[in-house]
């Protein structure tokens, strides 16, 4: 019999808050992350920007340095060491910070879209603009993407399975079912999993100007007037575990990880497909076990994108058909904005708490109903829900689609 | 651009990540547990803050923390600004 994966805890840090409760309770407030921000590429770069974005508050490492002292952000970069302050809350949150499972039979699975940006662009600058020879000698390091997960498993000791997954906007998504994987194939007892991104840096938002995805103003998920995605940054981990293995050792259980689907369009590099998301979604029902619940919550995508929120709305109502309104609909996207590969791990420290509460936040920013988007939209205030269960969906440019399915 | 001591020790702290109050002219770069990483991280932002170029391989043997704030402080209050 398949081992069950437990879900024993959760951290995450965004523009909401800098610990998991904090992410939930701006949430459920309808409080959001995001501001206009002025991105200035310095003396080598075009005029400075003006753009909504939703970043990380500093200090996000204060926790951690806390308790280890010195501080840890010298060789990483700023999506690592976002990863790395949701991880400690998480492993802290399960009460497995110095346990010796941690040592040998847990793994770490983090999703990235890209790795650290932020460092590329400060070396670019140094190499084109001040055509300086001189690189700082971590600039490799704090690029590549797997450094968020080296950072963690350094830090707390961890000598399992450790590794990367990239999928743009779906990278955290394959990071969770990954690490669900290892532990349903006895490579691990728990898996430290999730994603982080810090990718509004000059040039990169430049590049999403270019794709004309970002929202002038705001995010407004399924809303008729919506036009785009705001970016945001963060990171947010979820402690997998079997559930043998987490009740053994006493730990709580916050939730279960029951099962996920995952699709690839073959389609196109940033359209969707009605065929490959529904597929994810359509998966992750029948391999939760889902098929039967009186009432799911779904966090969705929903990016606030005129293609996606559409998209996804035909895809619930596909898969659920004519009970697609008996299940709320959620996009805390509007709140935190998009954190690429670490936006489904996110929602789903964010689902997690929702089911637990019994209460759905609303979606933010929302000021018509799109026929095309006809689904139960949670909006205006927090809503009672029954639900046990949650999906949470991730469909990443070039057709990369991951449905989960919790329970809680 | 020329620097003082405080703005140098500040400087430190953030790159070598110290706390502020550690940072004595007697500590060691040992017992602080700054590493040639550190100091190169420092280099950095000195050539970007005050636009003077120190290469690691410049800085002579020491010990101490006044040492090197010295030697530091010398050489860019020293050299015009780029």
């Amino acid at each position: 019999m398949a081992r069950r994966i437990a879900i024993t805890g959760l951290g995450a840090v965004s523009s909401l808050g800098l610990t998991a409760a904090a992410n939930w309770d701006a949430a459920r407030e309808g409080r959001s992350g995001i501001v206009a921000h002025r991105f200035d590429g310095g003396q080598h770069a075009p005029e400075p920007v003006t753009l909504p974005a939703a970043l990380t508050a500093d200090g996000y490492l204060g926790a951690l340095e806390a308790r280890y002292g010195r501080k840890v952000s010298g060789t990483v970069d700023r999506f690592a060491a976002l990863g790395l302050a949701a991880a400690y809350e998480a492993l802290e949150n399960a009460g497995l910070i110095d346990h010796p499972a941690l040592s040998q039979r847990t793994a770490i699975v983090l999703g990235h879209g890209q790795g650290g940006q932020e460092t590329l662009e400060k070396s670019y600058e140094r190499f084109f603009g001040l055509k300086s020879q001189r690189m700082h000698p971590a600039t490799v390091p704090k690029i590549m993407v797997s450094g968020g997960v080296s950072a963690v498993a350094m830090q707390f000791g961890v000598h399992g399975p450790t590794f990367a997954t990239s999928s743009a906007c779906a990278s955290s998504a394959h990071a969770i079912v990954q690490g669900a994987g290892l532990i349903q194939t006895g490579l691990a007892d728990v898996a430290i999993v999730g994603g982080s991104e810090a990718i509004a840096t000059p040039g990169c938002m430049s590049g999403w100007q270019a794709i004309q995805a970002l929202a002038a103003e705001t995010c407004r998920p399924f809303s008729k007037d919506r036009d785009g995605m705001v970016m945001g940054d963060g990171g947010a981990v979820l402690i997998l575990e079997d559930l043998d293995h987490a009740r053994a050792r006493g730990a709580a259980i916050l939730g279960e990880f029951l099962g996920a689907g995952m699709t690839s369009d073959a389609f196109h590099i940033t359209q969707p497909s009605l065929e490959g998301t529904s597929g994810a979604m359509r998966q992750a029902v029948a391999n939760g076990g889902l098929a039967e619940a009186e009432e799911v919550l779904i966090s969705a995508h929903g990016t606030g994108t005129p293609l996606n929120d559409k998209n996804e709305a035909a895809s619930i109502r596909a898969v659920f058909g004519d009970r697609a309104k008996a299940h709320p609909v959620i996009a805390t996207k509007s709140a935190h904005g998009h954190l690429i590969g670490g936006s489904a791990a996110l929602q789903a420290v964010i689902a997690l708490q929702a089911l637990k509460a019994g209460l759905a936040p609303p979606v933010l920013n929302y000021n018509e109903a799109d026929p095309e988007c006809d689904v139960e939209v949670v909006v205006g205030q927090v809503r009672p829900i029954k639900a046990r269960h949650a999906l949470v969906n991730a469909f990443a440019f070039g057709g990369l689609n991951v449905s989960m399915a919790f329970a809680a | 651009m020329k620097a003082t001591e405080s703005e140098l020790l500040d400087l430190i702290a953030k790159e070598a990540i110290i706390d502020r109050e550690k940072l004595t002219r007697d500590a060691t770069l040992e017992d602080l547990g700054i590493s040639s990483l550190d100091v190169i991280s420092m280099l950095f932002e000195l050539e970007e803050k005050y636009g003077v170029v120190i290469e690691e391989g410049d800085m002579p043997q020491m010990s101490t923390l006044g040492e090197m704030v010295d030697f530091l402080l010398g050489r860019i209050n020293a050299e015009p600004a780029a």
